[in-house]
């Protein structure tokens, strides 16, 4: 069966990049420009997987994170938070919110991929 | 090189498609023809010789019209209720080249075999023998199957306006008005 | 598991990395002490070797290990950048190139060795740092025993794709341990309770097996003891693994690599939607239904922006073949044994892909002939007081629609005696052209004029300059020549920007239609009453002080009929010179997709292709370059009459 990841950026052409690398894998994608946005698509497309970016209108991927697990569909989805920053203080936050793991970005393609089969198989 | 029509071969069997022009029987190997199209809108070429002197819409591709008239040495002639135009594929210098030819009549697909064919007399022929692929048979009628690729190509080696061939063949660009 | 498109992308990859390799290298030739290139010659190996590795080169990947260490070398200072260093890397740098037009690696490679051997002469001798494995390699396995942090599964975490990567990269054997199970009441089953025990290969490195928790770092448990020593003296064949290369970085996560072949396609598709397009507003036209005259608006203005974006997305700067303008003019002077630079201007320049792309090759034409005939040898030069190394300078730069690229050198011109003896000699000219005749270097661009009589190694082959003029024509360009006797000799061409769909202006003569380049247009005016009634006779317009010759399309195209009472000049330009077109109406503006005549009708100057109209009938392309300098001719006439 196909996995579905949700890829949630504010940048198009972040989300583009993603999307053509887990197509290109076989992966079906949904996108959300904004935390907001991501929980309304997640209760339809009910993802088995979400990379979220951190710093976004509406709400950021701190936000989206905590209310996404507090909801039927967000439990036991692998999330991987992608950000600029290495800072290890916000990735213990990221954790405490529900997410697995901390990609930095830029990252290539077989990075994203090599993620993905981490946390999907 | 462009003589590689009927003459260097062995005598086979062929399809041809036959079709009149200017009162005479011609046929050109069916396997160059890609379709035969009605009248349609054409377009004038200033300058160009009158062999090739329009062009043609086919299919969204802007293909050359040429008349078989102008090399074959028969009079020009307007189109009749019949007028088809053969769009071909010709083999030139290596390359497939599309153009249209003007036809008063289209005929038939038919085989032509070597049992129909005759002998293409070096004299007394009104056509110039080196664009004359074969003389055929055909329900009674002569049917001549020109060298296409000889009579293109003769064409475009006629450098325009000054080759000393250009004026034999009839052929050659007239120069262009400066 | 590795499918085509993701080798495709390595390669082309894998070439942008050669190129820019090569890019450095040149440079650095001129500035060897350049930080910035050090590092990226060496940050380009190091890529190279890596995704070589990766991708199943191993044969790439140890090739330029050498070299690798080398630049290694040079970054930490302890070795020079010298003119050696860098035609050897010139040379590895091809040699990889053509390792990677193999498709697969290659188990003997003679040419890579003698490439190294040089290299470790180079090196001073000084053993590089050997490829192959270190020395003996422990024998047995890694024990490692584990417990994922208990938050886990929580999190979405998947535990036995933990086990599975540690399959992947070498475990034997792995043991789930259940002592720490509790009573089922007591269990959460959001809870992870589990551990396990593996035996994992002694060939596998300890940051790999720490890389196989990802994400699990956090709370985990690892416990790691190293393989037992060998217990005897036996040696493993096996190297150290390489370390795990990672891809080369995006330049930015917003670019994007598409074949070139998508973008032709693009191109063809947008053709036909413009061809159609005009279709449905001549429809509409007729229709005169003003809801479906909107929809046909709407379509013509999407079509219109789908046209421009597609066309600035082929868009590609003159410089992304420039390198290899660079490494010729290098090659070249090692061969020729002259001294010579390339100078180039305007490289962000942009024209069409497909015009980039066909004129790599008569450029490499010029600028070899240039090298070789053009620019004096060392001797000649230092005997006439010129710098010893030649100069050949190729610019391009924007003029209205077109773009010129001038390739120009510092040489000795060409001998116009010689040219007009051979010209005479091939019969091209009766002999009663004179030597200052103005025509006379334009010979050199005719067919039969190039001759084996001269053919040296590099301009040889067989490869006249009519063929560049026939290229440079074939991309509806024009060519020119200008020298100077002792100063050199300029080539300037002239290109369109696109060749595929322009801004037509559409105009009638009697019943014909024709198309003019938009983009040459300066203006239209009404034909002045008085030269109306001039049949054939050609004559100026005064237009704001300036005198414009005009020409009348009626007659130099035989058109039939009678003129339009209200005739119109388009006053066109081309280069510096400005000409009148007289037609009888204008029709209006036409999104003109170009087709090439055939080659019954590529002689015709007055054309430059053919175009559909929305009704479905061909219209010809006027070539304004070529109308234009029929006037000039017309107003040296009318001079000379004077």
């Amino acid at each position: 069966m196909t996995r579905t990841v949700l890829v949630v950026d504010d940048s198009p052409s972040v989300r583009r990049m993603i999307s053509m690398t887990l197509k290109g894998a076989g992966y079906s994608v949904v996108e959300a420009e904004d935390g907001q946005m991501a929980l309304e698509r997640a209760s339809s497309a009910r993802p088995d997987a979400v990379i979220t970016d951190q710093n976004m209108p509406r709400l950021d991927g701190l936000g989206f994170v905590r209310a996404f697990r507090a909801r039927p569909e967000g439990r036991g989805v692998p999330v991987v938070f992608l950000s600029t920053e290495t800072d290890a203080a916000k990735k213990d936050q990221a954790r405490a919110a529900g997410a697995i793991g901390w990609m930095v970005k830029p990252f290539d393609q077989a990075k994203l991929l090599d993620v993905m089969r981490r946390v999907l198989g | 090189m462009t003589q590689e029509g009927i003459n260097d071969q062995a005598p086979a069997t062929r399809n041809v498609v036959t079709f009149d022009l200017c009162g005479e029987v011609l046929a050109v190997p069916a396997s160059q023809l890609r379709e035969v199209l009605e009248p349609v809108r054409v377009t004038r070429v200033p300058g160009a010789p009158p062999f090739v002197a329009e062009l043609v819409n086919v299919r969204g591709a802007v293909v050359p019209l040429a008349d078989l008239r102008v090399p074959l040495k028969m009079p020009p002639g307007a189109d009749g209720p019949e007028a088809r135009i053969l769009v071909l594929e010709i083999p030139l210098d290596g390359q497939e080249m599309v153009v249209g030819i003007r036809a008063d009549t289209v005929h038939e697909v038919t085989r032509i075999g070597p049992a129909d064919l005759e002998e293409i007399p070096t004299v007394g022929s009104r056509w110039p023998p080196r664009f004359v692929a074969a003389i055929g048979r055909w329900r009674g009628h002569f049917v001549t199957l020109p060298d296409l690729a000889a009579i293109f190509a003769d064409f475009l080696a006629g450098p325009p306006g000054r080759a000393p061939s250009a004026g034999s063949s009839g052929l050659a660009p007239e120069p262009e008005t400066t | 598991m590795m499918d085509e498109e993701t080798l495709t992308l390595f390669r082309a990859e894998a070439g942008a990395l050669v190129e820019s390799l090569e890019t450095s290298l040149l440079a650095l030739k001129d500035r060897p002490n350049d930080r910035e290139l050090i590092d990226s010659a060496f940050r380009d190996l190091h890529t190279l070797k890596g995704t070589g590795a990766m991708f199943g080169r191993a044969d790439v990947a140890s090739f330029l290990h050498d070299f690798e260490t080398a630049f290694d070398r040079v970054r930490d200072g302890s070795m020079a950048v010298t003119p050696e260093l860098v035609a050897l890397s010139l040379s590895a740098r091809d040699h990889v190139a053509d390792l990677l037009r193999a498709g697969e690696p290659v188990a003997q490679d003679p040419a890579g060795q003698e490439i190294l051997a040089r290299l470790a002469a180079l090196t001073d001798g000084a053993v590089p740092a050997p490829s192959a494995g270190p020395g003996p390699e422990p024998q047995g396995a890694w024990q490692v025993s584990f417990t994922l942090p208990p938050d886990t599964l929580a999190l979405g975490g998947r535990p036995e794709l933990v086990l599975e990567e540690l399959r992947r990269i070498g475990a034997r054997r792995i043991r789930a341990r259940v002592a720490g199970i509790p009573p089922l009441e007591e269990i959460d089953p959001e809870n992870l309770y589990l551990s396990w025990v593996a035996e994992i290969d002694a060939s596998v490195t300890e940051d790999e097996i720490r890389g196989a928790f990802l994400f699990h770092e956090d709370g985990l448990d690892l416990r790691i003891e190293p393989p037992a020593p060998p217990s005897d003296g036996e040696t493993s064949a096996a190297g150290p693994p390489e370390p795990k290369p990672a891809l080369a970085p995006q330049r930015g996560t917003s670019l994007m690599r598409v074949p070139a072949e998508r973008l032709d396609e693009m191109m063809d598709r947008v053709g036909e939607l413009v061809i159609a397009e005009a279709r449905l507003a001549d429809l509409a036209a007729r229709s005169r239904d003003p809801a479906l005259m909107s929809v046909a608006e709407d379509i013509q203005r999407l079509a219109t922006g789908m046209r421009d974006n597609t066309m600035s997305i082929r868009m590609t700067p003159i410089g992304a073949i420039t390198p290899r303008f660079r490494r010729l003019v290098h090659d070249v002077s090692a061969d020729l044994g002259k001294p010579l630079t390339l100078d180039l201007r305007g490289e962000e320049t942009e024209l069409d892909k497909t015009v980039i792309d066909r004129l790599t090759d008569p450029l490499m034409h010029l600028i070899r002939n240039a090298a070789d005939h053009g620019l004096e040898n060392t001797e000649t030069r230092r005997a006439l007081g010129k710098p010893e190394t030649g100069r050949i300078t190729l610019s391009a730069g924007y003029s209205g629609a077109e773009v010129l690229v001038t390739l120009s050198d510092d040489g000795g011109g060409i001998d116009r005696s010689r040219v007009r003896a051979r010209a005479i000699e091939r019969g091209l000219i009766p002999e009663s052209v004179p030597e200052n005749d103005e025509g006379l270097l334009k010979l050199i661009f005719e067919p039969g004029f190039s001759t084996a009589e001269t053919v040296t190694k590099l301009s040889g082959r067989g490869v006249g300059m009519d063929v560049v003029r026939r290229s440079i024509e074939e991309l509806r360009g024009t060519i020119d020549v200008a020298s100077e006797a002792g100063r050199g000799t300029t080539i300037t061409l002239r290109l369109p920007l696109t060749l595929a769909i322009i801004d037509g202006l559409l105009i009638e003569i009697g019943s014909e239609r024709f198309v003019v380049p938009l983009a040459a247009v300066d203006e239209i005016v009404e034909l002045p009453e008085r030269h109306r009634d001039g049949e054939s006779g050609n004559a100026f317009l005064d237009i704001r002080t300036s005198l414009v010759p005009f020409l009348r399309l009626r007659s130099l195209l035989r058109a039939t009929g009678d003129p339009d009472p209200h005739q119109k000049v388009v006053i066109v330009t081309s280069g510096d010179d400005r000409i009148g077109l007289v037609v009888d109406r204008i029709v209006g503006n036409h999104q003109t997709v170009i087709k090439q005549l055939s080659p019954l009708h590529s002689g015709l100057k007055s054309f430059s292709g053919a175009t559909l109209l929305g009704d479905g009938a061909v219209a010809l392309i006027l070539d304004v370059p070529n109308l234009v300098a029929r006037g000039r001719g017309l107003a040296e006439e009318t001079v000379e009459a004077a």
